[in-house]
């Protein structure tokens, strides 16, 4: 009886195609994962070693595959277009393994010498880069909602890990409570865009709502609703409370990786959204991203002048530059490929510099044990290595050439000033303004570093560990590189067409 | 059956549910209100689905659930560590970061 | 249909009365078991509309398991049992103010929107099959369904490191 049941229901059963090469960095990447985990059941204690080479191992191999389908350099479409595997994609899935090796990185150390649950950090740490790997190939709703809580949820825990410190236990909770909150929100919008096109395929979704009858309030609340949600986790003004609080309160190699990569991820969303899916409704996308990017660059610029923390100081002034990512969502009908290119080459850029902002910091405070911008002062005395690294990354941060920094701000000004549009151009000034407020704080550190002198007279050298230096020399060479050589990154954003392609209009 | 009448009561569940997370500060009070919005969207979720014919609307509140169990764990764990050690759970006594 | 329509309306009033007891009730325990009655109005719910596999799996995981873990957390964090007297903060009309505003947005877009159709009148009355249900999971919604095992994987370690005693 309950054979022949079986046979009647596997016989309509198709199981579907897989291309196995698309898939093959998530997969690679999904069994190292496992492995990790086996290791840590396993080896129980003994186990603490060997993980932090071992997840670095996990984070490096899947570039191989990546490698092999970037010089293939077809574009590949998978469950009828929930997944696609295109130049921007691998791009984005290089980027953040890299940026998940260099968080390995920073946190060898700083969780072997203080009192953390080590090798269950570096679990968490691979599985929300899964979330985030996904994440980069996804255009479908219910493929970017649980990509985005597999991303989430290990970060939420993360930022309680130091658990015996109360401010990292709050910082945990107040990240949690947004992101939960934040996330319900989003789902809510996801839900009404089911229900108007009865697909969760972006292009679906995006062809019904291009639909000349479609100019219903219901679209746009639901359109708000997403944005609103995605706009909490990439802290954009007046959404952006929890980041400071929690970036101060989190162990800092977790609050790099929160600054970094789990705010690129909100992009990455974000990206896929409103390219794929609203683009036929930019009416309400541009007004709404006009004022997130317009707000948060000001706020944010703003509060970090009046900051002595640099943990917090890092935080606002990424808040200012979640707006400067958000500034060519602003302009996206008309100039598509021109914001593309920008969102995406000031997203792998800012990576590289924003990390590298935090390698330092972490290198400091392992002598100073503060977080405070004075205790900069005199670094040139004692650590000039430290110092011209810092340096390039602030200069970076602030835009000055030939660093790389300097380039992403050129894409976005050029994207806004393409549009050619009262709104772009407005944008651009507004932009412009906040570049010249951004330099002053920047300034101050690098006025702090190279001119002050040291706290108390203590100039004893900084001991920076080997896994450190690394970390240095990685992001202080893509942050030159970005510079120097622009046309790096235009052999993926060169070739954008693919994604312009399906949007309806374009 | 219409497809408003259960539309209207999750948009009714989902406003109930805002209204909790702005006005409630014991978290466990929160994390309750935001369950609310997440049942009001399962319940659009397979109203749509029921609507257009299609077995995705239940597919995707499936999913919903499962990471709705594990979000509510994973909150529950923080609640219970900041227990530990404050013994309070009030979100406004939790106030050591200013912004 | 009438009998449907009579059961909707009764089950959607006992919802919206135990959902605004779980946001207003001062007993925090009182709040969970109010929770109760609304995630089991939203089973029913489903039922109504013949998702009767989403329906069985809401019961089993968010009243078998979720309002279970409530109440565990509610025992484990010694929450007074009786009354609490400061469970809401200053800004409650506010928040309501910001509900009853919200709530009068979205019903105004949804009649805009679906005016009066009918959820008989597409699918023909036919409710979806849960063995379409399972042939969506693990033929179009594969990925998710893979990422989502290393969610609940890596939420289940992850809280038990975080709310275990040192």
């Amino acid at each position: 009886m309950i054979a022949t049941l079986l046979a009647q229901v596997s016989s309509t059963f198709e199981p579907p195609t897989l291309d196995f090469h698309a898939l093959a960095p998530e997969i690679t990447f999904a069994a190292c994962v496992a492995l990790l985990y086996l290791v840590d059941m396993i080896k129980l204690e003994d186990g603490r070693r060997l993980m932090p080479g071992l997840s670095g191992l996990a984070l490096l191999a899947p570039l191989i595959p990546i490698m092999t389908l970037a010089l293939d350099g077809a574009d590949r479409t998978l469950f009828g277009g929930a997944f696609v595997v295109d130049n921007v994609a691998l791009l984005l899935k290089a980027m953040f393994f890299l940026s998940g090796y260099v968080v390995v990185l920073l946190s060898t150390n700083h969780l072997a010498e203080g009192d953390f649950w080590e090798s269950e950090y570096y679990l968490m740490l691979t599985s929300s880069l899964l979330g985030m790997v996904v994440m980069s190939s996804a255009r479908d709703l219910v493929t970017i909602f649980v990509a985005l809580e597999l991303l989430s949820i290990p970060a939420y825990l993360m930022a309680t890990w130091e658990k015996r410190s109360l401010r990292s236990n709050e910082a945990g909770l107040k990240y949690y409570l947004m992101g939960v909150f934040a996330s319900a929100l989003m789902l809510y919008g996801m839900s009404l865009l089911f229900g108007i096109s009865g697909s969760t395929l972006l292009t679906d979704i995006g062809a019904r709502i291009a639909e000349g009858n479609s100019s219903t309030p219901i679209v746009s609340l639901a359109i708000v609703l997403v944005i609103v949600g995605f706009a909490f986790k990439v802290s954009a003004v007046p959404f952006h409370s929890w980041a400071p609080d929690t970036y101060e309160g989190a162990p800092t190699p977790v609050t790099a990786f929160l600054a970094v990569a789990s705010k690129a991820a909100g992009f990455v969303a974000l990206l896929q959204l409103a390219f794929v899916g609203f683009a036929g409704r930019t009416d309400v996308v541009e007004p709404l991203m006009w004022v997130l990017a317009a707000a948060s660059m000001t706020v944010g610029n703003l509060i970090a002048l009046r900051q002595t923390n640099i943990v917090r100081m890092l935080a606002y002034s990424g808040i200012a530059q979640a707006g400067f990512i958000l500034a060519p969502f602003a302009v996206m009908s008309d100039s598509a490929t021109e914001s593309l290119t920008a969102v995406v080459t000031y997203l792998v850029i800012y990576a590289a510099m924003n990390l590298g902002a935090f390698v330092i910091v972490i290198a400091v405070a392992r002598k100073t044990q503060s977080g405070e911008i004075s205790s900069f002062g005199g670094l040139f005395g004692y650590a000039p290595g430290l110092t011209v690294a810092m340096t390039v990354f602030l200069a970076s941060l602030a835009g000055i050439p030939p660093l790389g920094g300097w380039f992403a701000k050129f894409v976005v000004f050029k994207a806004l000033a393409t549009a050619g549009t009262p709104w772009g151009y407005s944008l651009a000034v507004v932009m412009a303004v906040n570049s010249v407020v951004a330099f002053y704080y920047y300034a101050l550190v690098l006025k702090a570093m190279w001119f002050d002198e040291a706290p108390y007279g203590d100039t004893s050298p900084v001991r920076v560990p080997v896994s450190l230096i690394s970390a240095t020399g990685l992001t202080a060479g893509a942050t030159i590189l970005f510079g120097v050589f622009p046309g790096l990154l235009g052999h993926f954003t060169g070739s954008l067409e693919g994604i312009i392609a399906v949007l309806p209009g374009g | 059956m219409w497809l408003n009448q259960f539309l209207i009561l999750g948009a009714l569940l989902f406003c109930i549910g805002v209204y909790g997370v702005l006005a409630r500060r014991n978290g466990v009070m929160v994390l309750m209100s935001i369950e609310l919005i997440l049942n009001s969207v399962n319940i659009n979720l397979v109203a749509f689905g029921a609507f257009n014919g299609t077995p995705v609307g239940q597919v995707f509140a499936l999913f919903v659930i499962a990471v709705a169990a594990a979000e509510v764990g994973v909150g529950l764990a923080i609640v219970l560590l900041i227990y530990r050690n404050r013994t309070s759970i009030d979100l406004d006594a939790a106030d050591l970061l200013k912004g | 249909m009438v009998a449907q329509n009579i059961f909707f309306g009764i089950i959607a009033f006992v919802m919206v009365v135990a959902a605004l007891r779980v946001v207003t009730t001062k007993n925090i325990v009182h709040a969970a078991l109010y929770l109760v009655i609304v995630l089991a109005g939203v089973a029913a719910q489903f039922i109504l509309t013949g998702a009767e596999f989403v329906g069985v799996t809401q019961i089993l995981v968010y009243i078998g398991a979720v309002v279970v873990l409530f109440l565990f957390g509610i025992m484990l964090t010694r929450a007074r049992i009786g009354r609490e007297v400061e469970v809401d903060n200053e800004k409650r009309w506010l928040a309501g103010l910001v509900a009853l505003v919200l709530f009068a947005v979205m019903s105004f877009a949804l009649v805009d929107a679906f005016e009066d159709s009918r959820i008989e009148s597409v699918s023909g009355g036919t409710p979806q099959l849960t063995s379409e249900v399972s042939d969506a999971i693990f033929k179009d919604y594969l990925i998710p369904f893979e990422a989502a095992s290393f969610l609940l994987l890596a939420a289940l370690i992850g809280a038990i490191v975080v709310a275990r005693r040192e």
